[in-house]
């Protein structure tokens, strides 16, 4: 029986240095075969004027979704606080700073814990309102898959037990198996990274593009379509 | 659902994947973090498997090139551009595997300007240079067909390349013999360490011989894999002809082995019982005797079954030859086993995975087979209902081969150690109490120490002695202390804490052992587990990380002798434990710290008590002493 410190051990080391591996490279493999696609997708356009202008500008508001609140005002401000707390926390810690350190010997500033504390509440919150809203309105029920209401859950587990695992005074379970449970769905996520819509974090500067880039076809579209469903000749 | 050229292409990219993680270890931190070879085993799995079966598996180019060009059976011709580009991909194998296999692989190039005649390794090193370096120009002419090449320069590269057909040919036999020849001389001089049914005088000639029909059976199982895969029909006819040829070289194969054994006399050890009797003759039966026995029956020959079966119990008998030869049937100082780490086996397999690739983007690209297996540009289709695209997606591929190679490489890196190999702890032993004699000897400095004899009167000069022998790295060199004088000396029992610094609790004398654990590395002496239970689990968590909002680490957490205050020794002679304990050095750093220290001291401040020759490591590591004392020794626990 190995004692339950060289599980967490081992979640920690390699098989953390091999999720990290998977979901930086898996990361690069998306970027590239999307950058493929959209080289591919410009060679075979018959319009090759694209409006760079409107696709930069549209891109630029998306990247900042402030602007975008509208209608949604509350769904709006749950996204930014989580995508705050999921990014700062995890990168800013004291812990994980301490923990890096001796692996890249550098170190960098941390965030206050009081922050820290309260960022990872609002992770936890952020993560289950975004459920809750998703499900609640009817439009967005229509559009959603498993896949959109289970990440959200992922992404806020590695948060609640790393709440638990920062204050064990609050930790009604074993100090060692919220440990794992932290280390291990860490990881879980970090393999979601390319593998779902969680790769959104380096596809998303070219969405503007890609959908710009849609409809711009062949040049022969039209008469292949019309070939296709034996219609050729046929007025439009 | 995948068909079975992109699953096969799939499982190789992941192997390719398995193998670019390896490579990381294996080139930044050598060949320790990655194999079980040692200097007892030198030569494991690569050199076996990618060099020496390696280059046989690459005999069908200069066999077919021989039979095509020199001996004019032109009804073989199609099989040279694919016998010449296994060979390349082979060859280029080989040249891989080595950069895998040497220490300083960046001098690899070291035979082309450091010749070294009496070599047998020389020769194959500059054979297999030129010879790659002749596969290389045989095979371009297929290259400069490519549309690519179309510019007239290129064409008159490729006309001259084929001009040169022959004298390339026939380069490529001349190097061919000798270097797979060459690979059983190396052995010629293993007489005694080689298993007398391996070992022979004509081992390059097997060599040879066996390389021939291995080259025939792989270019058999080539192209019957290659029309399976690309579901094409097999040219029967002509890989029978192979076949029968194989047979016929299997035969004068098993003729020159076997008579070879009979006439040295060694053909009763086949049959002895050992397992490397039974491993010959398994090695025989699956190499030659099945094999060629099954090919001279004409039925056997002319199926496809009957063939696909020859072709892979000759290629993986004659592989196991070269194993055999290498590995298993060579003879290793005793406990130097070797059995390859799944990492060597992953090279290998890496490799193997990285050639057949390129083997099949060559094939699907130029005309290396003459029924091209080039598909055709899809025409565009759409569902008429749908409106689907029924285009198959044309990034379908390297979309399932990045994530196959993506997932093989990240699955390795769980397993992979990071970091050069640590040493292997070696136990320290405790030191043990023996009866001895103290001898005042004329012209030596101090005491000369001994054990004890039973029943032997004492010398002249000499009191018994309470010893304590010290061997911590137990290599029977011991150190003898005189633990009694050293009582008196240093002010009888108020002075015990000057060496024992207690860690145990109310414990005066524990062994130095109890912490200073393994004779060269530290022990850590700080167990988490064990404070999280006796402070009564997540509630105690305050009383060592007090404070919740810094990150719980060694210089965050509370010292050790806030609590432990009885436990450190303050009067020391070596320096006491600072309040944050560190892991115990190991035995050697722990005795040289309490000893070494205090002899200098007293050589260099007591000179009217003490000779200079105190602080010398002789006086303690007397080897002479040891040796002639080595008899008298107690026996080892």
């Amino acid at each position: 029986m190995i004692d339950l410190q060289t599980w967490i051990d081992w979640a920690g080391g390699p098989l953390f240095r091999a999720a990290l591996a998977f979901m930086l490279l898996g990361l690069a493999r998306r970027a590239a075969l999307n950058a493929w696609e959209i080289v591919r997708a410009w060679r075979r356009a018959g319009d090759k004027q694209l409006p760079w202008r409107a696709v930069l500008r549209a891109t630029l508001r998306w990247l900042f979704p402030l602007g975008q609140v509208g209608n949604r005002a509350l769904f709006s401000a749950t996204t930014l606080l989580f995508h705050a707390a999921v990014i700062l926390v995890p990168l800013f810690l004291a812990g994980h700073v301490a923990l890096w350190q001796p692996w890249l010997g550098i170190a960098w500033p941390v965030m206050p814990s009081a922050l820290a504390t309260a960022l990872t509440v609002a992770a936890v919150v952020a993560a289950l309102g975004l459920v809750i809203q998703r499900a609640a309105s009817r439009a967005t029920r229509a559009l959603s898959r498993l896949e959109d209401y289970a990440l959200p859950i992922v992404v806020g587990l590695p948060f609640l037990t790393g709440l638990l695992v920062m204050h064990p005074g609050w930790n009604p379970f074993s100090y060692q198996w919220t440990m794992l449970a932290h280390v291990l769905s860490a990881d879980l996520l970090l393999v979601l990274f390319p593998l779902t819509k969680l790769s959104h974090m380096v596809l998303l500067p070219a969405t503007q593009l890609v959908s710009e880039l849609a409809w711009h076809f062949p040049p022969d579209a039209g008469s292949r379509v019309a070939a296709a469903l034996r219609k050729e000749g046929e007025p439009i | 659902m995948l068909d079975r050229l992109s699953l096969l292409k799939t499982i190789l990219w992941a192997l390719v994947g398995v193998l670019a993680a390896v490579s990381v270890v294996r080139f930044a931190f050598g060949l320790g973090a990655v194999t079980n070879l040692s200097d007892a085993a030198p030569w494991g799995l690569w050199v076996a498997l990618d060099v020496m079966a390696g280059v046989a598996l690459a005999a069908g180019g200069f066999v077919v090139a021989a039979a095509v060009y020199v001996f004019h059976l032109e009804q073989y011709r199609p099989f040279v551009r694919a016998a010449i580009l296994t060979a390349l991909l082979g060859y280029a194998a080989v040249a891989a595997g080595l950069l895998y296999d040497l220490g300083l692989p960046w001098h690899i190039w070291h035979p082309m300007i450091y010749w070294q005649h009496h070599s047998v390794l020389f020769e194959v090193a500059l054979c297999v240079m030129f010879y790659l370096t002749v596969l290389a120009l045989e095979f371009a002419p297929a290259v400069l067909e490519h549309p690519c090449f179309a510019r007239p320069a290129f064409q008159t590269i490729a006309r001259g390349l084929r001009q040169a057909t022959l004298p390339l040919v026939v380069a490529g036999i001349v190097l061919s013999t000798l270097h797979q020849s060459s690979l059983g001389s190396l052995f010629l001089i293993t007489p005694y360490r080689l298993h007398a049914l391996w070992y022979s005088p004509i081992l390059y000639v097997l060599f040879f011989v066996s390389a021939v029909a291995l080259g025939l059976a792989t270019l058999i199982a080539e192209s019957l894999l290659s029309s399976f895969f690309y579901r094409h029909k097999a040219p029967l006819r002509l890989l029978s002809g192979l076949g029968l040829g194989a047979a016929v070289v299997l035969a004068l194969y098993a003729l020159l082995r076997l008579g070879d054994l009979a006439w040295r006399g060694q053909l009763g050890a086949c049959f002895d019982g050992s397992w490397l009797s039974r491993m010959f003759l398994f090695e025989m039966a699956l190499s030659t005797l099945i094999p060629m026995a099954l090919l001279c029956v004409p039925r056997v020959r002319s199926s496809l079954a009957g063939l696909a079966l020859c072709a892979g119990l000759i290629v993986a008998g004659m592989v196991l030859y070269r194993v055999d030869v290498c590995l298993v049937a060579f003879a290793r100082p005793e406990g130097s086993g070797y059995f390859p780490t799944w990492m060597e086996i992953a090279v290998s397999l890496g490799l193997l995975a990285a050639c057949v690739l390129v083997f099949l983007f060559l094939v699907e690209r130029l005309r290396v087979y003459d029924d091209p297996h080039v598909r055709g540009a899809p025409q565009p289709s759409y569902d008429p209902a749908t409106l689907h695209n029924l285009l198959p997606d044309e990034l379908a591929a390297p979309r399932r081969y990045s994530l196959a190679a993506l997932l093989g490489g990240c699955l390795a890196v769980v397993f992979l150690p990071l970091g050069a190999p640590q040493p292997v702890a070696t136990a320290a032993l405790p030191a043990r109490a023996a009866a001895g004699i103290a001898e005042n000897r004329q012209g030596e400095p101090g005491q000369t120490l001994a054990f004890a004899v039973p029943d032997r009167p004492l010398p002249a000069d000499a009191q018994p002695a309470s010893l304590l022998v010290i061997d911590g790295n137990r290599d029977g060199q011991m150190v003898l202390f005189n633990h009694g004088a050293h009582i008196g000396r240093m002010g009888r029992h108020e002075s015990c804490a000057l060496c024992h610094h207690l860690s145990l609790p109310l414990d005066r004398n524990t062994s130095c052992f109890e912490c200073h654990r393994d004779v060269y590395g530290p022990t850590p002496l700080f167990r988490h587990e064990s404070h999280v239970k006796a402070l009564g689990g997540n509630a105690g968590c305050r009383q060592c990380h007090a404070d919740d909002s810094l990150p719980k680490t060694y210089e965050t957490s509370t010292a050790c002798d806030q609590c432990h205050r009885l436990q450190v020794a303050s009067a020391a002679l070596v320096p006491a434990p600072a309040a944050r304990w560190h892991p115990a050095p190991g035995y050697v750093d722990a005795m040289h710290g309490l000893c070494v220290n205090c002899h200098e001291k007293s050589a260099r401040e007591a000179p009217e008590h003490y000779s200079p020759l105190l602080s010398r490591c002789d006086h303690c590591h007397d080897p002479d002493r040891a040796e002639q004392r080595q008899p008298l020794a107690p026996s080892r626990p």
